[in-house]
């Protein structure tokens, strides 16, 4: 197990985590990474803070060259995988010929989604924000732009609309879902974010499609429903990412992405996936979800770092969580916001500009998801209290009236030092008057 | 490595925030200002006539699997190696909360710069042969720091152990 010749596809944070993970359990063999550029790992999560001139592009790469000479990692740089043979367990990478391996990790991540709208693949005017050379695009984009669209109301989307209108640029922020943030705010949490970017001069669309662009040689069209035309330098393609699998697409266990257990294994001997390429359990549905967040892929990966060098540990699993400023506001969302199903109950409260506005989502009185904004001290603690199922039954029957900051902060010690879980729904505890 | 913490006795706490008022002071925080590093939170029990309320004072735990090392994007966030506190780089900090959504103990605080700042278990008066303000303040001694296997099992707060152990992160030694 120790001497193991291990492969890891992919240069990010689960790639790095796996990398660490597995030398600093003994693990003495030799460590492979591929990468399809030539610079060491790459955060995109830092790129709108680069783009904001908050820190130099060298910050971009966090780990830097080093990571790779202290981990005693051999980096095939500029190899982008061309076929993975898991019968032979071999690799081939362009230009560099044949890799064989004892355990591979896939950690290839995912690449942008551009819609298939006439005129959007085609345009070198339209730019998606993911790899370190498309940062740079768009950094030298924003140098010569003075009116951009944004399209997709997503978490990036709202962080380049907030970018390019810090940095003066004209901006129109267009979804075809009638509220921003569609998959992961809760319509009032999203309403009053709308508004306020509204405020800070960007030009919020929704509920609205293009429906095509026609480019120039400096400027291109956008076509909107109802035949109205818009002009601008550039369209900003913020429409979600989809993990890069083609090679692997026929020898392993797909739904969304690559499906792996608990230990980071897919249905394929000696082959584990992790991060935005794969799909993990859920603990909250218990289903196998894809949830691409930077924390959650280094989760995923330190854990297959560790199988990989044989031990045998078990993934906790992740829910939708994401965390992020805007304009000097800071919005969380954590879990399920829109469950299906009977019983769910929200409870919205606060106004941001005061004390925060809170949205709690109860499905059958267990918390299940939460939009936070401006009071994210709260947000660790109420993760906590979403994974761990906790049930508000006493809580939630005194009614909304009662819910403040205080009052939730109080709950949470309740249910982290008490015992009000989800195996006690129904017990013979009485409901006590909390918001007094 | 001696891994170094703070230990609580419940029984002992009456409140009184002495020790929020000296992490404020010791940290240069402006009094009317929320940020503290230490916060003291309330658990009420049982019913009238038998009610009881506890206090909690709470910092960073220093995590010995610290999950909001592992989730920052900046790599901002790394262990000493001397006595394990977890310390916060805030030139390369970004202000991306993702800490503070990884902490299951709300421990990272974000002053007006939008940086993370946190607890250090006074990392600089203890190189000076002090104990952190905190615990120095305490009127009811009811909180202590030193190497954790030092520290009484007795006045050990369980609670922060219960909820590490529940929440996720394992690490081969545990193994």
């Amino acid at each position: 197990m120790k001497g193991e010749r291990l492969v890891i596809l992919g240069n990010g944070g689960a790639a790095i985590a796996a990398a660490r993970a597995a030398r600093t359990s003994g693990h003495n063999g030799e460590i492979h990474i591929v990468s399809d550029t030539n610079t060491p790992a790459f955060n995109p999560m830092l790129s709108p803070y680069y783009l904001k001139r908050i820190i130099p592009w060298e910050n971009c790469f966090p780990f830097g060259q080093r990571f790779y000479n202290d981990y005693a990692v051999h980096l095939h740089g500029d190899s982008p995988v061309e076929s993975l043979d898991t019968a032979r367990q071999q690799v081939t990478l362009a230009r560099r010929g044949k890799l064989s391996y004892d355990k591979c990790l896939i950690a290839t991540g995912a690449s942008p989604f551009i819609p298939p709208i006439p005129g959007l693949r085609s345009s070198p005017r339209s730019l998606p924000l993911r790899t370190a050379s498309s940062v740079r695009s768009l950094e030298k984009a924003i140098g010569s732009a003075q009116r951009m669209l944004v399209l997709g109301a997503s978490l990036v989307g709202l962080k380049v609309a907030e970018i390019l209108r810090k940095r003066g640029i004209d901006v129109i922020l267009l979804d075809v879902v009638d509220q921003i943030l569609p998959r992961n705010a809760h319509p009032s949490s999203a309403a009053l974010l709308a508004a306020y970017f509204e405020e800070h001069g960007v030009h919020v669309r929704l509920g609205c499609a293009l429906e095509g662009m026609e480019g120039a040689t400096d400027r291109v069209t956008c076509h909107f429903p109802e035949g109205i035309l818009e002009e601008v330098d550039f369209v900003a393609v913020c429409t979600g990412v989809r993990p890069n699998l083609d090679f692997v697409r026929d020898q392993v266990e797909i739904k969304q992405a690559v499906v792996a257990d608990e230990g980071m294994r897919t249905s394929i001997a000696n082959l584990y996936a992790a991060g935005d390429v794969s799909q993990g359990i859920n603990p909250l549905s218990g289903e196998y979800e894809w949830l691409g967040t930077w924390g959650n892929a280094c989760i995923q990966g330190r854990v297959a770092g560790y199988n990989m060098a044989g031990l045998d540990i078990a993934c906790p699993g992740s829910i939708q969580q994401n965390i992020s400023p805007f304009f000097g506001w800071t919005y969380a969302q954590l879990g399920n916001v829109h469950p299906q199903g009977e019983d769910v109950r929200s409870i919205i409260f606060g106004d941001p500009r005061r004390e925060g506005h809170f949205v709690l989502v109860f499905q059958r009185d267990v918390l299940v998801g939460a939009n936070l904004i401006n009071c994210t001290q709260l947000a660790g603690k109420l993760r906590w209290a979403i994974v761990r199922k906790t049930c508000w039954k006493d809580y939630l029957s005194q009614g909304d009236e009662g819910f403040t900051t205080y009052a939730i902060e109080k709950i949470l010690n309740e249910t982290a030092y008490g015992v009000s879980e989800i195996g006690l729904i129904g017990s013979s505890r009485k409901p006590r008057r909390i918001f007094s | 490595m001696s891994q170094y913490a703070f230990s609580f006795d419940v029984s002992r706490c009456s409140g009184c925030m002495a020790c929020v008022v000296a992490c404020q002071d010791q940290n240069d925080f402006v009094a009317d200002e929320t940020v503290a590093f230490r916060h003291v939170t309330k658990y009420e029990e049982g019913e009238y006539p038998s009610a009881r309320i506890s206090y909690f004072s709470l910092a960073c735990q220093q995590c010995g699997d610290a999950p909001c090392i592992i989730v920052c994007p900046a790599g901002a966030i790394s262990r000493r190696q001397e006595d394990g506190t977890v310390l916060v780089n805030r030139d390369l900090c970004v202000g991306c909360h993702s800490c503070e959504l990884a902490c299951p103990f709300g421990a990272p605080k974000f002053p007006e710069d939008g940086k993370m700042a946190k607890c250090d278990l006074c990392v600089t008066r203890r190189e000076y042969g002090m104990k952190p303000a905190c615990v120095r303040v305490c009127p009811a001694q009811a909180l202590d720091v030193g190497p954790i296997e030092e520290l009484s099992k007795k006045k050990a707060e369980k609670a922060s152990i219960a909820i590490l152990k529940s929440l996720i992160f394992v690490s081969p030694k545990d193994v």
